[in-house]
């Protein structure tokens, strides 16, 4: 087991050939903290945002995670875990106020109950604070972009493939296997393992992943057993609603208050005598997602699938849960319980009731969700002997007597949970994220001691702050598909193999270009160039000329056509149009196009130097002599004192296309004169060292022989290839 | 490499008869649906038999009868034993359709092709899936992956997609919906690009269909008329299926105040309608995204009908004050209650039968679809009547000795039922108080379990530090004994009501008369099959071009129809096979997997072409010794891919020597983009003809047909510029 720190000597150690091979996990929220889980993974220039949520103990700007840190338009996908507002709430800001432009995915759930619970969100925000963050048209908009998708669905958006698998927590809530390029990366957003009244344990994928991000909201600590629980919740409320007092328990609207209620109303239905104390449960918000809960009972565990086949009765129509629109319309006379958000006390109805019901020592308050720092409901459970409190509304003191109980119904993973989990992937890398520093720190400790000593697993376990990232490298394998032709044969070693590589989304094809358009869907074009050239000349003389030039040379190979025609190369076919008009066809493609060219080079010479074409014309047998003697004559005649026209449009010729392949080979080139005398020479730097190039004799003057011998080599070239033309 | 593929059309091929076919990839054997007809017909079941103990899996494409009618007999009494495999839509609503389909028939025969168990233990074996889940195939099929694709035509109806790793994809499609409509999705298939092979039906190759909007006026104006005429109307729809489409379309309609339909009534009539419209209502998921929407954001849920009234009884029907609209299975008039209630009202000319789908040939709704109304209709009636009389002395008689009987046997057995009983309704007492009184039998169904031996439940005894838990209610015994009365009678009260339908059905016989009816009321077929017409499907199988076609279910004409489409316009191999004949669409294409070393991708210069980089490779195959890759190893520490099983690792390595090739050019050439090409570089050019002239006419292109492109014109400057701009358009390789 290695330290993070050591880890990244390492991987300064390796420097990757390929920057590609990067893969950047980097936390803009929840790095060591609880809340505004966002976190940003980069791999193969794909990036993805994980969860888009705020801090629900901060309000305004200061609760968003850390946009800065990333550049929303680079994003190709957002995906959404659960519908908790640490999970989701500042999508809409990001979707509508940033330059984000790539798609997002969530549960057909989580869609579902996002618009009510934000709405509710910004119906709370525009009375605290002033700078709202989105207002109802963001939201709708947002509704309008969202795209929704279902457990098990693999879904591919641009080269990137992801799988949610259920994570338990709260309904909708998705593990989400993200694949890129073969890497696996499993993102549990919040999770439980545990099988509960209406949610399915989170599964566990059947693929490895290679890089695990899991919360660790629970660290090391571990829950009591399910049943346990259950009861004592039951046998508390039981005492204090039979001791004839108020039952308050503040849950978040959605998610584990479903399970209590469920709970509870089972609880009743098999002890009648407690059904003449009512049940209520204060949420308009919870109210308008009941339907939700009535719908997608599909995504539930077997149990309540079963219920709902079986007995045909949908088990979220509840029978002796009231639901009460506001505290208006509740009636608080003698013994009852009361389910009321929120679940931390921090304001709102539960807070009132708090207030309301606390000096009494008959009343009594069971707290069941998890706290965040710094709200009554966790200095409740924390300091134990509070004595007084102070209300809410008006800021009086009040003796506080009633009954605190707390009972932990968080559907998040404990330590048990996490190791098993863990230790059914066994995951290369770990990625710490939603946890408070003091709670990572220790689960990282166990787990490092857990997998530490153990010789088959290797495992790195990094703990990243917001905005830290985590760098890691993957060799991303590359596989090839041979298809078609190419894969006619069994292959064996040392065979050659040539054809198109087609890289489409990560996946590697290796094709013969006959298949291209079969297996890959690519079409192929064949381009057909046809040129027409002035010629005025008796077609015998080109016809020469050619032979000099090529060896491979056909006449008059289209036989039902009467002109005349000549093929070079079984590429470029001559025809003649007209007296004054030859036509060249060809198969474009770049051998055939250079012969093309050098065939419309030899035109164009006998148009533009007739005498030698009257003298090929005149005495074709001597031809063949002819035209070599003047490839061996040498191009430049300095001596000669009048050059003919002939000549110095050779040595144009020459220069231009030396200056250009010299310019193509070096970086700094120039022309100029050989300082203190009048030869024209090109200056070569190619930064090491210096050369001139003389165009009379074309001498190479330079203290370095090797690039002396370089230059030279290419001088003869050109004024070989040159010459041929 | 290759695998053998070979189809054989058990039912379904040639005809309108149901779909039901074997698939054979290698060595599995996978059934295509396992469909039945409205009469039964044994051919099928005939050849299944020869079949059942091969099949490997079962693939399910829709809920309704014709798609998997005979599974529950072949498990049932064929003893077909493998996992079955659909979408949990298919799952739910399918058990409906059996429901339905048994107890329609139970209610006029006696009925003994399969029970209600049988129905059970078929949807026991049910491995429900979601779209586009994939889900690799164990054991035999080890390599194939089969993935769901929406299909519409029914919620949760299926196209299928058989995967061999990386070489062959094989398309199920039969019956889907490419059109959206109200409560569905249309299919998504011109997303499968080139199939290797495509499995489709031809059943509406030659039908065409009337616009949706017109058939919905129809639909409108027909119940209009005929409510106003204080006439009934009878919509024959199937159970679970198609009837969500009409139920929901219809209870908007009525929401609509000015429709003028408030004042009549709407019901839908079947033996599950209240099970249909609740698992409807759970399943939004799989809907329409408007539908979906709807409910995302203000969540209305589309199935909480506001004016559809659910029946499952002509006694309730009678209860729904007409004039009314009836929804009724089923769409085959053969059995249930569209069939009763057409003998009830097609003599009355001011009643309306709308009959919404094609069902086989032969059956009471295709006759009327073919021959119209107006006649004389012959019909078998079959009915279960209560007994009467010296009957039902001689009954009750019977019924007496046997209880006789029985009790003098069972005697032993019955008090231990009962002993048995209070056990468990007393819960955790371990002193028995047997009830007396109670002798069961008779009427009520027994539905206890029987068992052998004394009933004994050991209780795990929970302990602390302080020893055993003590549980005060263990204690309270005064609570507990009136509490336990309670209970009981609770139980009693439900009871009887749940045996209420029962009794009625026990003392009954079925007769069978035949019967003249006078068919007086209008007959009108209008189409909600919901199914892509042929024109669609043309369009298609053009989209998807598929590398082979094999042809099931439909008239020989709409198979030569879509025969002669792919051969003319796709280049497939086709085939058309006739009932029981065994296909053989073994492809021969090659394929092996080759790692890509780094050296080599480094060398590479990629091209952009369409959505994909190309690049040409001159590389040679090097086989190396495998080193442990553990890390693509799943959970159950099985190898991901088939290839690493062999520990020889083929790689590419770069290729020393160059090896010259032809120039391909890559991409697909439009002229009028081409156009603006140039005109970026201030060349300019005009379509004459069909062909591109740029440089005031010295230059023009043209495409020859679709992969060849000319280029022709004098020699000059803007030869040479053109050309460059034309290269620039290809992945030159």
């Amino acid at each position: 087991m290695t330290t993070k720190r050591r880890q990244a000597t390492v991987n300064r150690d390796y420097t990757p050939s390929n920057t590609d091979d990067l893969m950047i996990i980097k936390p803009l929220g929840a790095g060591q903290e609880v809340g505004r889980s966002c976190h940003i993974l980069s791999y193969k220039k794909k990036t993805i945002m994980l969860d888009c949520g705020i801090h629900p103990g901060l309000t305004g700007f200061a609760a968003l995670p850390f946009f800065d840190a990333c550049d929303p338009a680079e994003i190709d996908l957002l995906l959404i875990s659960h519908f908790h507002l640490d999970h989701i709430a500042s999508l809409p800001y990001f979707m509508e106020k940033t330059n984000f432009k790539g798609r997002v995915f969530m549960t057909h759930p989580t869609k579902a109950i996002f618009k009510s619970l934000l709405s509710d969100f910004v119906k709370l925000s525009k009375i605290s604070t002033e700078d709202m963050l989105f207002d109802e048209h963001d939201l709708d908009n947002c509704m309008e972009r969202i795209e929704t998708m279902n457990f098990h669905q693999q879904i591919e958006v641009n080269g990137i493939k992801f799988i949610p698998f259920n994570a338990g927590h709260v309904l909708g809530a998705a593990l989400l296997e993200i694949e890129i390029a073969g890497v696996r990366i499993l993102y549990t957003g919040d999770y439980s393992r545990e099988d509960d009244r209406h949610l399915m344990a989170a599964e566990i994928p059947p693929c490895r992943p290679d890089v695990l991000i899991i919360e660790s909201t629970y660290g090391t600590e571990v829950h009591e057993p399910s049943e346990e629980r259950e009861h004592r919740f039951t046998s508390t409320v039981d005492e204090i609603v039979s001791r004839g007092g108020r039952c308050l328990i503040p849950v978040l609207a959605l998610g584990r208050a479903q399970e209590l209620l469920l709970i509870i109303d089972e609880y009743w239905e098999v002890n009648p005598r407690l059904q003449s104390i009512p049940i209520y449960y204060a949420s308009s918000l919870a109210n308008q997602c009941m339907s939700v809960y009535q719908t997608y009972i599909h995504m539930m565990n077997r149990r309540i699938q079963e219920q709902f086949s079986v007995s045909e009765e949908n088990p979220f129509y509840f029978k002796h849960i009231k639901s009460l629109k506001s505290l208006q319309h509740f009636n608080d006379s003698g013994p009852a319980v009361f389910f009321a958000s929120p679940g931390m006390l921090q304001s709102g109805t539960s807070r009132k009731l708090f207030d309301r019901w606390c000096s009494n020592p008959k009343n009594g308050c069971v707290i069941c969700g998890y706290c965040v720092e710094g709200t009554l409901a966790k200095k409740l459970i924390q300091v134990g002997n509070v004595t007084e409190i102070t209300t809410f509304e008006e800021g009086m003191k009040k003796p506080l007597k009633m009954s605190i109980t707390e009972i932990s119904f968080s559907a998040h993973a404990d330590y048990v949970q996490t190791s098993t989990f863990i230790e059914a992937l066994l995951p290369p890398h770990i990625v710490l994220v939603h946890g408070e520093a003091s709670m990572m720190a220790k689960l990282r400790a166990a787990l490092e001691k857990t997998y530490g000593d153990r010789e088959d697993v290797s495992t790195t376990i990094y703990t990243p702050r917001n905005t830290e990232a985590v760098e890691l490298y993957f060799r991303g394998e590359k596989k090839v598909k041979v298809l078609g032709t190419l894969a006619q044969f069994e292959p064996s070693n040392d065979t050659n193999v040539s054809g198109i590589l087609v890289k489409k989304k990560f996946n590697y094809l290796l094709l013969d270009s006959e298949d291209l358009a079969e297996y890959a869907g690519l079409p192929v074009t064949t381009i057909t160039q046809r040129q027409v050239v002035e010629y005025h000349f008796p077609f015998s003389v080109l016809k020469i000329y050619l032979a000099a030039m090529f060896t491979d040379l056909k006449f008059n190979i289209v036989s039902d056509d009467a002109r005349e025609s000549i093929q070079v190369f079984d590429a470029v076919t001559i025809i003649k149009e007209s007296e004054s008009m030859l036509a060249l066809e060809w198969p474009a493609n770049t051998v055939n196009d250079m012969i093309a060219d050098a065939v419309v080079a030899s035109i164009i010479q006998i148009e533009l130097n007739p005498s030698t074409a009257k003298m090929i014309g005149s005495s074709c047998s001597h031809t063949h002599r002819a035209v070599p003697s003047k490839t061996q004559a040498p191009l430049l005649h300095s001596t000669c004192v009048v050059e003919s026209d002939d000549a110095r449009r050779d040595k144009e010729r020459l220069r231009r296309s030396l200056l250009l392949l010299l310019e193509s080979q070096y970086e700094c080139v120039s022309v100029g004169k050989k300082e203190g005398t009048a030869a024209d020479v090109i200056h070569v730097d190619t930064g090491t060292a210096k050369a001139v190039v003389f165009l009379e004799t074309l001498d190479v003057e330079c203290d370095d022989q090797n690039l002396a011998r370089l230059i030279k080599n290419l001088c003869t070239n050109v004024v070989t290839s040159v010459n041929l033309l | 490499m290759t695998s053998i593929i070979k189809l054989q059309a058990l039912s379904g091929a040639m005809d309108e008869s149901p779909p039901c076919y074997v698939l054979q990839v290698d060595e599995v054997r996978i059934l295509l649906d396992c469909g039945w007809d409205e009469h039964f017909d044994m051919e099928i079941i005939k050849e299944l038999r020869r079949h059942v103990h091969t099949i490997d899996a079962v693939l399910l494409s829709y809920p309704d009868v014709s798609h998997l009618g005979a599974l529950p007999f072949a498990i049932g009494k064929l003893g077909l034993n493998c996992p079955i495999y659909a979408t949990i839509p298919v799952y739910k609503m399918g058990q409906m359709f059996m429901y339905d389909l048994y107890q329609s028939h139970h209610n006029m025969e006696d009925f003994d092709l399969f029970s209600l168990d049988d129905v059970d233990a078929t949807f026991e074996k049910i491995i429900q899936l979601k779209y586009n889940q994939s889900v690799p195939l164990k054991g035999k099929g080890y390599g194939l992956t089969i993935t769901p694709l929406p299909a519409g035509h029914m919620i949760g109806g299926t196209i299928w997609k058989i995967m061999k790793v990386g070489e062959e994809d094989i398309i199920y499609a039969n019956d889907f919906n490419h059109k959206k409509e109200r409560h569905l999705n249309g299919c998504e298939l011109e997303k499968l690009q080139r199939p290797s092979l495509f499995i489709i039906d031809a059943f509406n190759a030659t039908y065409q269909q009337a616009r949706r909007r017109a058939r919905d006026e129809k639909l409108m104006t027909n119940i209009l008329q005929t409510l106003r005429n204080n006439g009934n109307v009878l919509v024959a729809v199937d159970t679970a299926g198609r009837v969500l489409e009409l139920a929901h379309m219809l209870d908007q309609l009525w929401r609509n105040k000015e429709s003028g339909l408030l004042a009549y009534s709407l019901a839908l009539l079947n033996n599950v309608s209240y099970n249909v419209v609740e698992f409807a209502k759970s399943q939004i998921e799989w809907m329409s995204d408007k539908l979906m929407r709807s409910f995302e954001g203000a969540r209305n849920n589309p199935f909480q009908f506001k004016h559809l009234q659910l029946c499952h009884s002509l006694l309730e029907l009678q209860k729904v004050p007409s004039p009314k609209v009836v929804l009724a299975s089923s769409a085959d008039m053969e059995s249930g209650f569209s069939r009763e209630l057409f003998l009830q009202w097609c003599s009355n000319p001011s009643n309306s039968i709308i009959i919404t789908s094609r069902t086989s040939p032969g059956t009471l709704a295709r006759d009327l679809i073919d021959n119209g109304g107006n006649r004389q209709i012959d019909l078998i009636v079959k009915r279960r009547v209560k007994l009467e009389g010296s009957e039902l002395e001689e009954y009750q008689k019977n019924q007496r000795d046997r209880r006789d009987e029985n009790a003098n046997k069972d005697e032993e057995s019955d008090s231990d039922d009962d002993i048995e009983m209070s056990v468990i309704s007393k819960g955790r007492h371990d002193i028995v108080i047997k009830q007396e009184g109670k002798q069961s039998g008779g009427f009520f169904k027994v539905t206890k379990k029987q068992y052998p031996i004394y009933p004994f439940q050991e209780e795990k005894i929970k302990c602390d530090e302080y020893g055993e838990i003590i549980r005060p209610e263990d204690y309270k015994l005064a609570e507990v004994v009136p509490e336990a009365e309670d209970n009981k009678e609770n139980v009693v009260i439900k009871k009887e009501e749940e045996d209420i339908p029962e009794v009625t059905e026990a003392p009954s016989k079925c007769i069978v008369l035949s019967r003249t009816v006078q068919v007086n009321c209008q007959v009108q077929y209008i189409d909600f099959e919901g199914r892509s017409d042929g024109e669609s499907l043309m369009k298609i199988l053009s989209q998807l071009r598929p590398r082979r076609v094999v042809i099931v279910r439909g008239s020989p004409e709409s198979t030569a129809t879509i025969q002669n489409h792919c051969q003319e316009n796709i280049d497939a191999r086709v085939f058309a096979p006739n009932r029981g004949e065994v296909v053989d669409a073994t492809t021969e294409t090659h394929i092996y997997q080759v790692r890509l070393t780094d050296a080599l991708v480094s060398q590479l210069n990629f091209q952009k072409a369409k959505d994909a980089e190309v690049a040409w490779v001159n590389a040679e195959i090097v086989v190396r010794k495998g080193q442990l890759d553990a890390k693509r190893m799943n959970v159950d520490n099985e190898p991901m891919d088939v290839d690493e099983e062999d520990s020889k690792i083929l790689t590419l390595e770069p290729y020393p020597t160059t090896i010259p090739h032809e120039t391909v050019f890559v991409n697909e050439l439009k002229l009028s983009e081409f156009k603006q090409v140039l005109a970026k570089s201030n060349i300019t050019s005009e379509f004459s003809g069909g062909v591109l002239w740029c440089c005031n006419g010295t230059l023009a292109i043209r495409r020859v047909e679709s992969g060849r492109v000319i280029l022709e014109g004098c020699i000059s400057e803007d030869y040479y510029r053109v050309k460059e701009l034309l290269y620039e358009q290809y992945a030159v390789l």
